[in-house]
């Protein structure tokens, strides 16, 4: 109570240093959020790349590369190590891009089954359902669920791709990764739009049902993944073979990068936070010093008025913490509400952030506090008395 | 019974490298229990650095001279470490300065009950304290008013109740009539009076107030640093 009156009796002055702890708790939740965000695609990247290897004609993992012929199944299936071949023909949906962090809006399709129970990576289907065999030839599609919010589709409604109607059959559930902006059909139909998308003089050349854009290899247990890759891309010059150790290497420490750069300005938005808790407090002790010398005199130890001071500066970090979460989540809610309906989603706030958020806010409060109460504790209480 | 014994003390103040004053050269005085002494003097005659090195609040000066020796309540206080000397100031003294010096965000209760935390009482406890030593100085109907809502004289009145609530051995006062005028200054003085003759509580009273000093039991008379009476000595020629 006491404290909260020594912080009120300075309304504006605290005020200020708790707006400018709040704002640098604000940068941190914001710039943290979507740095979890880009974690998030990062990681389900990962997941989806571990265990398997991607074999691609240029592009990244087959999107935006050049088509291959899906005769290529056979020559990857002849090299030693590899046990299963998946062929998938995908290609970016360009007429439907929104601004977004992370992989384009793409079409992709591959065949129901063909990985023979290998694939562990399996998006979670949230209405509908997801794609069988049987619907080889037919124009239906799962979407992703930030295309599905984008193109406020559902189950039972129609999509055009590439001026065709497509009768949406599922929805998945968010993973906050490549699948979300993923328009899943079949195989043949996946073939069918490739086809149809490429250039005249290429497309005349090749047969829809002859071509793939990548292949994903399962390679057998005992095999080595990298030298595995090695393997491939000297089998099959100017493919590219990208194995989950390699995705994670050159994504991961590019990602970390990019993390350590936007987390690094909201720490030091919250450093200049932290000096101007120091100058509060330095100048609230310089204000209290007659107070100080009274308490001293009548018989407070040293230890009593650096705790005092110190708990005082360490409520003013805590208010200033809450209310940087408070608002940095009011930015994330709202930036990511109004950018629901094109499918952009910019962030994720996690507990982890905000706990991390408010327990920094606080001790970065009890440490700017330190040295103020420190140098207030030290004054002779005769001369602190004698302060005007 | 002795409370208080000070032998040579001293006390230099370096302000600058050509401004030294010599506050204290050498002081020797004895106040007994339950006695009201009075400290007197001109500005500058060193009685207020006597009443800070009395009240503990500053040391005298070993490095010069004979060995300076301060006994309080028998215990050999000369050259205890700062802790040690805030833990009497808080549970054996109590402190009533000119300015009233009450701390401005508290009540008044909440003034006094801190000299009970500072001295070890629990918060609830360090409260019902504090709200019986304003009913000893009446004025336990203003115990929720803050120091800007009381008149001065009110104020000092919380200040000491704010110096008694831990029944201290001794009473320290530093003008404490100083800022009043005549009227509240005879209702502090009689309460100061009241006080030690029925609680028998000891007081060292510095002032410039010569009603003030006539109301105490003794006066100690100090110039240029010196104590040029003391009305033991008198007292003592006398019997």
């Amino acid at each position: 109570m006491q404290l909260l009156r020594n912080l009120a009796r300075r309304r504006l002055r605290t005020g200020l240093t708790v707006s400018g702890i709040t704002i640098g708790i604000w940068a941190l939740v914001v710039f943290s959020s979507m740095a979890n965000k880009v974690d998030a695609l990062v990681s389900g990247g990962s997941d989806y790349y571990a265990g398997k290897i991607v074999v691609s004609d240029g592009g990244f993992g087959g999107i935006g590369g050049q088509p291959m012929r899906l005769a290529l199944i056979d020559e990857l299936a002849a090299i030693d190590g590899v046990e299963v071949v998946v062929p998938t023909a995908a290609m970016i949906a360009q007429e439907i891009q929104g601004v977004s962090l992370g992989p384009p809006d793409q079409v992709w399709g591959t065949p129901v089954g063909a990985d023979q129970g290998r694939e562990t990576y399996q998006p979670l289907v949230a209405t509908g359902r997801s794609l069988t065999a049987d619907d080889e030839g037919t124009d239906v599609a799962v979407l992703g669920s930030s295309i599905a919010a984008k193109r406020s589709a559902g189950v039972g409604d129609t999509i055009t791709l590439n001026d065709r109607p497509f009768e949406v059959v599922g929805v998945l559930e968010p993973t906050l990764s490549s699948p979300d902006v993923t328009i899943a059909v079949p195989f043949t139909t996946a073939q069918g739009l490739v086809h149809a998308d490429l250039p005249s003089v290429v497309r005349d050349a090749v047969d829809a049902a002859q071509l793939a854009t990548s292949f994903v290899v399962y390679p057998s247990d005992s095999a080595d993944q990298a030298a595995l890759a090695d393997t491939i891309e000297a089998a099959l010059p100017g493919m590219t073979a990208l194995t989950g150790d390699a995705y994670d290497q050159s994504v991961g420490s590019s990602v970390a990068v990019f993390n350590s750069i936007i987390v690094g300005i909201g720490l030091v938005s919250l450093i200049v936070g932290g000096l101007s808790v120091i100058n509060t407090m330095a100048m609230s002790v310089a204000e209290r010093t007659r107070e100080i010398g009274i308490k001293r005199a009548i018989g407070a130890r040293r230890r009593r008025i650096v705790r005092e001071l110190v708990i005082e500066a360490g409520v003013i970090g805590t208010i200033g913490g809450l209310l940087g979460i408070a608002f940095g989540a009011l930015v994330v809610v709202l930036v990511n509400e109004a950018g629901r309906s094109s499918g952009t989603i910019l962030f994720e706030l996690t507990v982890g952030t905000a706990v991390f958020a408010l327990v920094f806010s606080t001790v970065l409060g009890v440490i700017a506090g330190i040295v103020p109460a420190w140098s207030a504790a030290r004054l002779d209480p005769v001369a602190a008395l004698r302060y005007e | 019974m002795a409370l208080l014994e000070a032998r040579n003390l001293r006390k230099t103040y370096r302000l600058s490298k050509s401004n030294v004053v010599e506050a204290l050269r050498g002081v020797d005085v004895t106040i007994d229990e339950g006695e009201m002494v009075a400290i007197m003097g001109p500005s500058g005659s060193g009685k207020s650095t006597l009443m800070h090195v009395l009240g503990l609040l500053h040391k005298a000066d070993s490095n010069h001279g004979p060995a300076p020796e301060l006994r309080f309540a028998g215990q050999d206080v000369t050259g205890l470490a700062d802790n040690e000397r805030t833990r009497i100031r808080a549970t054996e003294m109590g402190f009533v300065f000119q300015a009233f010096n009450l701390v401005p965000t508290l009540t008044a209760a909440e003034n006094v009950a801190l000299a009970a935390e500072y001295a070890g009482t629990r918060g609830p406890a360090a409260r019902a304290a504090a709200i019986e030593a304003l009913g000893l100085v009446g004025l336990a109907d203003r115990a929720h008013h803050r120091p800007s809502e009381l008149s001065g004289g009110e104020q000092q009145r919380v200040a000491v109740a704010r110096a008694l609530i831990n029944r201290p051995r001794l009473v320290i006062g530093d003008e404490p009539t100083g800022n009043l005028d005549s009227v509240r200054s005879a209702e502090v003085l009689g309460l100061l009076r009241g006080l030690n003759h029925e609680h028998g509580h000891t007081f060292l009273i510095v002032t410039h107030d010569p009603e003030v000093g006539e109301a105490c039991d003794r006066i100690i008379r100090m110039r240029d640093g010196v104590v040029v009476s003391d009305g033991r000595d008198v007292a003592r020629a006398i019997a």
